[in-house]
């Protein structure tokens, strides 16, 4: 494995993650966030899935999508 | 001259068409400002996806085309990886910053200096920000004039000119509201155009698995290597773009600030980063840089010779009919047009709330402060035009970039302690931005020893995206250091301007306790009362209430029936006491507040509560 590849998404979503982690308690900090709340439930979940989606399409354009095109088609 | 060449006169029509049609949008919406909050903030009014169009729109600036296509042409799909930075922001942006500026009513980023630190660190962020935005609205008008110089054969002069007053005659008629309206029609030409190029490229080819075996096997990858090539590494680009340029987006951006405050409440800034971020956001990503990618394809299979930097403009012109091409040109003119309206607007807002109101006539009435709005804003369109000539001749240019590097870090970084750390000081903030400026600014008289120990074995090409590490590391331990030395500021006198005390502004806001029960929206008919007139209050019936898990006092909002107003009808008002069972359906309200929503008696609308 090319880590030359990897590097750069263990430092976007290790960075992203600790950004992610100080907004998140900042908000459960002093109850503006308050998950006895449906929405703000959803808006921890909404980041959560947000967080997990951009990671997954970046996985998949550096591991998979090199390979797609080899044949020729899909 | 490209244009020559290239456009053909059924292009130049749909050009000017477009650029009549923008100013025309506007103008038009000029009779929505009836007062300094209007011209600033649209009336605090839009609905989520309003404002998520605009902010894309604004984002995406004239430079945007050519540079991601550039960027694409060069390296391949990783031109895009700057838009997977903005996520990690959302959980500070939505539950810190824009509650504190929202809910304490700041209404600029030098405000929120002196509010949370004191007036020395506003005095000196006012000028750093008016000094950082109005070489921005330079910037803008010299790339638009270069590009308008590449399509149509103009001179420099001539398309900054053009594209100045227009921006300045619809910013100056109708504030924020023509703004957001106009980036919205903007928003979705620049993305149609993108889209649909890349659409039709993939047509050309035969599939997407054919456009995608014609591209490079190192264009296949959604980063660039770690530490390489300098002028493109991940790691430069990340420090530069994701740490310093995002965050400065979110949290010193008075532009930003302002689109943000101009939404209808806080919940809705939720929605709003989410279609912006995980929606909008990655579609400008591919509308930007896929002109690039498709030039280099179409290279590789012979059928068009390119370099990078006309890599866009050449692969549109080769792949679109007449007409078509023009529309692609309108695109282009839309992403600097949405950029400039902003900074225009974002100047005119600093210049009276920062230096006019409360230095040179405090006492003066709301409407003399509209009047000098309007006339900063085409002062402010001057002032950018008047910078053409000088950024033109490149040295100024560049220190202009010399001189955003060194201050966006610092005041940034100010920013993200005071709104994190209730033991930050006035001292520290002071020191941050002075103190971090300055240590910058020796990085460019001493890059070797300051940036190169952060270089990552790039050497000195990269310093120029290595030095926004430098100047947040910088900044940063100044802040921290001072702080453990410094006295900081009462927590009470502080509440609502950092994390933790976000429930304090809250009820600022409100004048008492918020209520955060969930409710859903009711649908009523508005009837003009006038015994309600000076009150701010609306009547409407227990049901409605109930159905709106709201009690007399809480804030609500009332907005017309057709939601694709976005908003544009509708105001905040208060609920009352109840009204008798035969209101039932009905909505009293007074005719200020009906003639503020542009409400007729009998208007069906949709109220839910705020707060």
């Amino acid at each position: 494995m090319n880590m030359l590849r990897v590097w750069p998404i263990v430092c976007e979503f290790g960075v992203g993650l600790v950004l992610c982690a100080v907004g998140i308690w900042a908000g459960l900090r002093g109850g503006y966030l308050d998950l006895k709340v449906s929405e703000d439930r959803r808006l921890l979940v909404a980041f959560v899935a947000g967080y997990l989606l951009l990671l997954a399409g970046a996985c998949v354009f550096t591991f998979l999508s090199p390979h797609w095109a080899e044949g020729g088609t899909l | 001259m490209i244009a020559e060449v290239l456009g053909m006169p059924l292009d130049y029509v749909v050009l000017l068409a477009y650029f009549v049609g923008v100013m025309g949008f506007g103008l038009f919406f000029g009779r929505y400002t009836s007062g300094t909050k209007d011209f600033f903030f649209g009336g605090q009014r839009f609905s989520w996806w309003l404002i998520a169009f605009s902010c894309i729109a604004t984002i995406v600036g004239s430079y945007s085309f050519v540079k991601y296509s550039e960027a694409g042409f060069q390296y391949g799909i990783s031109s895009t990886q700057t838009y997977f930075n903005d996520w990690f922001w959302m959980p500070i942006l939505v539950l810190v910053w824009i509650p504190i500026i929202y809910y304490r009513k700041i209404v600029s980023i030098p405000e929120y200096l002196e509010a949370r630190f004191d007036k020395k660190t506003r005095v000196m962020g006012t000028v750093i920000i008016l000094l950082y935005l109005t070489g921005y609205i330079g910037i803008n008008l010299v790339t638009l004039g270069k590009t308008m110089h590449t399509l149509l054969g103009w001179e420099i002069m001539t398309g900054a000119t053009v594209t100045a007053v227009a921006v300045a005659l619809y910013v100056c008629a109708g504030g924020q509201t023509a703004v957001i309206m106009t980036d919205l029609a903007q928003g979705v030409i620049l993305l149609i155009a993108g889209l649909g190029l890349f659409a039709g490229a993939i047509y050309h080819f035969g599939g997407f698995g054919d456009f995608w075996s014609l591209l490079p096997q190192a264009h296949k990858y959604a980063f660039s290597d770690f530490n390489a090539p300098p002028k493109f590494s991940f790691i430069g680009i990340y420090a530069q773009d994701g740490l310093a340029n995002t965050g400065a987006v979110m949290l010193m951006h008075q532009a930003f600030l302002m689109r943000f405050l101009s939404l209808k409440s806080v919940k809705d800034s939720r929605r709003m980063v989410i279609c912006w971020v995980l929606v909008l956001a990655p579609l400008a990503a591919i509308a930007t840089s896929c002109g690039g990618w498709i030039a280099k394809a179409l290279v590789n299979k012979g059928e068009l010779a390119t370099d990078a930097g006309g890599s866009f403009v050449n692969a549109a012109h080769f792949l679109c009919a007449p007409g078509v091409f023009g529309f692609i040109l309108a695109a282009l003119t839309a992403a600097l047009m949405s950029t400039a309206d902003s900074l225009v607007n974002a100047v005119s807002a600093i210049f009276v709330n920062d230096i006019w109101r409360p230095y040179i006539r405090p006492a003066a009435s709301d409407k003399h402060h509209l009047l000098v709005a309007r006339i900063t804003s085409l002062a402010a369109a001057g002032l950018g035009l008047a910078l053409v000539p000088v950024f033109m001749k490149g040295t100024i240019y560049e220190a202009h970039g010399m001189f955003t590097a060194a201050v966006t870090p610092p005041v940034l970084m100010a920013i993200f302690l005071g709104i994190l750390w209730q033991r930050y000081t006035p001292a520290a903030a002071f020191a941050t931005i002075a103190v971090g400026s300055v240590l910058i600014a020796l990085s460019f008289v001493w890059p070797d020893v300051l940036v190169g120990p952060l270089d990552f074995g790039m050497g000195p090409d990269s310093y120029t995206f290595m030095r926004a590490l430098f100047g947040l590391l910088a900044a940063g331990t100044v802040g921290v250091v001072v702080t453990w030395f410094t006295r900081p500021r009462a927590l009470g006198e502080i509440k609502g301007l950092v994390a933790g005390t976000q429930t304090d502004a809250m009820r600022q806001f409100k004048g008492g306790e918020p209520n955060r029960r969930p409710g859903g929206k009711a649908r009523l008919t508005a009837k003009l009362d006038p015994s309600l007139a000076g009150t701010n209050t609306v009547i409407v019936p227990q049901s409605a209430l109930d159905t709106m898990a709201a009690e007399p006092g809480d804030l609500l909002y009332a907005d017309d029936v057709r939601w694709w107003y976005g908003g544009l009808h509708s105001v905040h008002v208060r609920a009352g006491l109840p009204a008798h069972s035969k209101a039932d359906g009905q909505m009293l309200i007074s005719p200020q507040d009906a003639d503020t929503a542009h409400f007729a008696d009998g208007q069906k609308v949709v109220v839910e509560k705020i707060l």
